[in-house]
């Protein structure tokens, strides 16, 4: 038992320091980059990253295949927006009720796939976040539909605003890798190899399932809702399948079950669409035939190609 | 502005004059404009079209202030975020010394924020909505046609045909829903008897006989469409298939300037017959020499006859380009204070800016609009029915309804 | 009457809906993934058809042939560029098949709708009616005769697909697939090639639809993503992998939304059909028609 034990922790340490570099190299950034332009980009892939971590725990470590969230940002975005609208809630009580908000939503979503698996599992997580969108983008009167709404933002210096996303996905990083180190991450894990096999030895599978749903929510909607801050603008296209299927590629293409993987994944992803911008219009498609690529000869994405030579190294 | 007489020859000594031209910093202009899906791409790709021209045009003749004129373009699928991001980039990134071409409502809503942080002259090409001017920024100028004018006019007109019921379809944007909304309050002060209701649509929605199929069994008297393509073209095909409109019961009236659009008769065929529409270019408007020579050019480049499109895009252009001009220089605040007091000619014949407060501000009040009838398919705009010709009434007996 | 407009629209575009799913339930039936390309099928065949009839000027009847032909083509292409991995076992995702399909053909869908944007713009056309006959009336109920035509059509590819599984061959090594993949290879068939082949026929199917509907929706590069969302509820809603479930429900789907969008809302009734997709899934997974799966 013990061998297989100490391999995990450190694969998942390698994984963390890892993780921790490429946060510490984000935070010198602003040091050399100071036009504002390109730290919004920075900015925005770093919101990409909280997600695609969050959504790597649930289908990466925990086996749920969901294509919600991006919804879930959409909605922790139009939760702070709203109760700033209309009940003039400021921003510093505004953020944490999107985070209660979608960790209930999340946590009632996990309860209603509880016995679904495979593409039953992803069809209706797919149909709650289409759900969601439809009914945000239509209710024009409330929520002014496709035109988005205004939101208020916490500071109007960009390099302020670097600073807080790179601490929320620190603070989001240690925050998993407590989850995941302790018994509850190898729990998950099991559920994702194995969901008979682990209740069958014990394992609380509807408590584990929960709990990866509800954390990882929360956790898209904390990121909707501070980025809604950031461009002061939420709209439905923040919920749109398109945008799911770009965090999914991210973490294919950083590599899913690595905390790394999933954030190099969405700075690379996002740093790269936006250099090939330079491309014109053929960046979609180069982008799309990477994603393609990646998908069919590289499965277990960067990371793997890392962790495998790691993985050699280990006695 | 005699250009005419001297344009082919300074097109031959462009060869030369391109030289030096080219060893200039070229000035940069930002244009955030619809590329790609959801947003209106026919409308982005008329906004490029004008500016081109009047951009190649002025090159030709050596820039301006000895420099030549650089369009960027950024794609915003008019999507309002994407919008913010796109003038964002222009202004810090490529440094642009102004922004032109925004020409749907939410994006633009998005956009002058941006441009007002930064406090950058941003010229609206074709948001209509009144929000826009509302906002009350001093580098906005307005140059688009605005819903107040066009929800007055088509107040005016629906009072004036003496119908009863009026069913509106607006698309979900600042535009439709503004359009819409507008001229419903205005046409309840104009003739408080007629029954007006509007039906919001999805713009990215392909089915809508689920909110024509009710009418079928009491149509109103007039349906008005205040939406974009290609939605525009669905709903009118669907429409026409139900029976709705045109009828011998039922008016079609077109609020967006439609028929202009080069592929509007490619997507509607026998729908668009007998439509009526409130335009905003008719080739018997006035046209100075400048507008003669851009429509030359885009028949020569496209083939296809001019729109108000293309001159609304024309006119930003050549509204940054005299104030390039007057202000001597390409510091934001003299452009812009250059830009609100000079005096300009526009390819529409209007010229001076408002400052009343409100959906006027900074805005062209007196935009020349007309409404006419199409009556057969693929009809130019020149064949049409005119049934207000320019500065004249609304004349509702000159409307030719369908025989069946 | 409008329930009896309400009645005959939802039935018509029932059966087109019910055209576009069946090649889903199918490729659901044999490799139980999501394909998010596959409203990207619809979108080849309605540009195939509208191209070929309105650049090659040749009848619209015979452009019909040629969208079925791209969409096969592209069915069989996908199967075997980016499917075969999932089951010939010669790549190491290993329990992450739903995620490889899901990321593939999301790929795939990005790259087609970008591609057909550059390729030929994005400007929509309205497709060619297969018959000229305009508006009729077929007592209250007002049809054109591309909308009559084109009903008539699906439903006789239905009918022919439906022929074709329970009486040919191929249909009964299609059977035999889906219901079992290990037990139909262990009795002969050759599982890839039967795989290839209901690829080709869903996308064949899906173009198909997307040709019949090019003169009604008008199609532009991502015309796709309304006939993918409504596939996936009719494809639960029927019962995964179960043709004539997929049919059914399609008609179901058509006729209900139409009601639903007119007596309860309008602006809601895209989510009406996910709300139906959600329920099906907890109250009776297996759909309408579908079997409980077996696993070897």
């Amino acid at each position: 038992m013990k061998p297989s034990r100490r391999l995990w922790a450190d694969r998942l340490r390698f994984d963390m320091a890892a993780a921790l570099a490429v946060c510490a190299l984000l935070a010198l950034v602003p040091l050399v980059v100071r036009g504002p332009y390109a730290l919004g980009i920075v900015v925005v892939s770093i919101y990409f990253a909280i997600v695609a971590l969050a959504w790597n725990l649930l289908a990466g470590y925990a086996g749920q295949f969901s294509l919600a969230p991006a919804a879930f940002a959409m909605i922790g975005g139009y939760t702070t927006a709203l109760l700033g609208h209309y009940a003039h809630v400021p921003l510093a009580l505004g953020i944490p009720a999107a985070v209660v908000a979608t960790a209930l939503l999340g946590w009632v979503l996990g309860k209603l796939v509880l016995n679904l698996s495979g593409p039953y599992l992803s069809l209706t997580t797919l149909a709650f976040a289409e759900i969601a969108r439809v009914v945000i983008g239509n209710s024009h009167e409330f929520t002014r539909g496709d035109q988005g709404m205004h939101v208020a933002t916490l500071t109007q210096s960009r390099v302020g605003y670097y600073y807080i996303f790179l601490g929320v996905l620190v603070a989001v990083l240690l925050l998993l890798y407590a989850l995941l180190r302790g018994r509850l991450g190898r729990f998950m894990m099991a559920v994702r190899d194995d969901p008979v096999g682990a209740s069958s030895r014990g394992i609380d599978v509807v408590r584990v399932k929960s709990i990866a749903f509800w954390v990882s929510c929360a956790i898209c909607g904390l990121a909707g809702s501070l980025y809604g801050t950031f461009s002061q603008l939420v709209s439905p296209e923040l919920g749109l399948l398109q945008q799911t299927g770009l965090v999914l590629s991210m973490v294919v293409i950083g590599g899913m079950s690595s905390l790394t993987g999933a954030l190099a994944g969405a700075l690379l992803v996002y740093m790269g669409s936006e250099w090939m911008r330079a491309f014109g219009e053929v960046q979609t498609i180069v982008f799309a035939l990477l994603v393609i690529l990646f998908a069919r000869y590289l499965p277990g994405g960067l990371w793997g190609l890392v962790a495998a030579r790691q993985r050699k190294g280990a006695p | 502005m005699k250009i005419r007489a001297h344009w082919l020859a300074a097109l031959s000594v462009a060869a030369l004059a391109s030289l030096p031209a080219r060893a200039a910093d070229p000035i940069l202009i930002g244009v955030s404009l619809t590329q790609s899906p959801p947003g209106s791409v026919v409308q982005g790709t008329q906004v490029k079209d004008g500016m081109e021209i009047v951009k190649d045009l002025v090159n030709a003749k050596g820039g301006v202030l000895g420099r030549p004129i650089k369009l960027v373009y950024e794609d915003n699928q008019g999507i309002p975020e994407k919008g913010r991001a796109a003038t964002e980039k222009l202004i810090t990134s490529d440094k642009v010394v102004a922004l032109a071409g925004g020409h749907q409502s939410s994006v633009c809503l998005a956009e002058i924020e941006v441009a007002h942080r930064y406090k950058v002259p941003y010229v609206n090409t074709n948001c209509w909505s009144d929000e826009v001017r509302k906002r009350g920024y001093p580098e906005v100028f307005n140059t688009s046609p605005y819903n107040t004018l066009v929800s007055s006019t088509m107040s005016t007109t629906l009072a004036a045909m003496g119908v009863k019921r009026v069913v509106a379809f607006a698309e979900n944007t600042d535009f439709g829903i503004g359009q819409a909304k507008l001229t419903g309050e205005m046409l309840k002060q104009k003739a408080p008897q007629i029954e007006y209701k509007f039906e919001t649509l999805d713009r990215s929605s392909k089915d809508f006989t689920a909110a024509l199929l009710p009418l079928r069994a009491n149509p109103p008297d007039v349906i008005v469409l205040s939406m974009l393509p290609p939605a525009a073209y669905l709903v009118m095909n669907q429409v026409y298939e139900q029976g709705l409109a045109p009828s011998p019961k039922t008016i079609l009236y077109d609020g967006s300037s439609l028929a202009d659009y080069p592929d509007f008769w490619q997507n509607v065929k026998e729908a668009g017959k007998y439509m009526l529409s409130f335009a905003l270019y008719h080739p018997q408007m006035k046209q100075p020499p400048l507008a003669n020579e851009v429509a030359a050019e885009y028949k020569k480049r496209t083939g296809n006859d001019i729109n108000r499109l293309v001159l609304q895009a024309a006119d930003s252009l050549e509204l940054v380009i005299q104030g390039l001009r007057v202000a001597n220089s390409t510091e934001p605040d003299k452009l812009i204070n250059a830009m609100r007091t000079m005096k300009f000619d526009s390819l529409r014949g209007v010229s001076g800016f408002s400052t009343e407060p409100g959906y006027g501000y900074q805005q062209w009040l007196e935009i020349p609009f007309v409404n006419y009838e199409l009556t057969a398919e693929k009809q130019p705009i020149g064949q049409t029915v005119m049934i207000q010709a320019p500065g004249q009434k609304f004349d509702p007996t000159k409307i030719i309804r369908p025989t069946k | 009457m409008l329930a009896l407009d309400l009645l005959a629209n939802g039935l018509i575009y029932g059966c087109f809906y019910a055209l576009m799913a069946v090649g889903l339930a199918m490729i659901f039936g044999v490799l139980k993934v999501v394909n998010f390309a596959h409203g990207e099928f619809f979108m080849i065949g309605a540009y195939t058809y509208v191209l070929v009839s309105l650049k090659l000027g040749v009848s619209p009847w015979l452009a019909l042939p040629g969208a079925a032909f791209a969409g096969a083509l592209l069915g069989w292409l996908v199967e075997r560029l980016l499917m075969r991995p999932l089951y010939a076992s010669y790549a190491s995702w290993g329990f992450m098949k739903d995620e490889y399909a899901v990321v593939v053909t999301f790929g795939l869908s990005l790259l087609l709708i970008n591609l057909v944007d550059k390729i030929v713009g994005p400007y929509s056309f309205r497709g060619p009616p297969l018959v000229d006959i305009g508006r009729f009336a077929v007592g209250p109920v007002l049809l054109t005769g591309q909308k009559a035509i084109a009903a008539a059509v699906a439903v006789a590819l239905m009918v022919a697909l439906a022929l074709f599984i329970k009486r040919s061959v191929w249909g009964l090594q299609i059977q035999a697939v889906a219901q079992n993949r290990l037990g139909a290879s262990l009795a002969g068939i050759d599982a890839t090639r039967t795989t290839s082949l209901i690829f080709a026929v869903s996308g064949m199917l899906a173009a198909l639809s997307g040709a019949l509907l090019a003169p009604l929706v008008n199609p532009s590069p991502d015309i796709g993503a309304f006939p993918a969302v409504k596939s996936y509820v009719i494809v639960v809603l029927g019962g995964m992998g179960s043709i004539w479930g997929a049919m059914i429900a399609a008609l179901i789907l058509g006729v209900s939304e139409a009601f639903f969008s007119v007596y309860v809302s309008y602006d809601y009734r895209d989510a009406f059909g996910l709300v139906i997709l959600v329920a099906v899934l907890l109250l009776r997974p297996q759909g309408l028609l579908g079997e409980k799966g077996r696993e070897v």
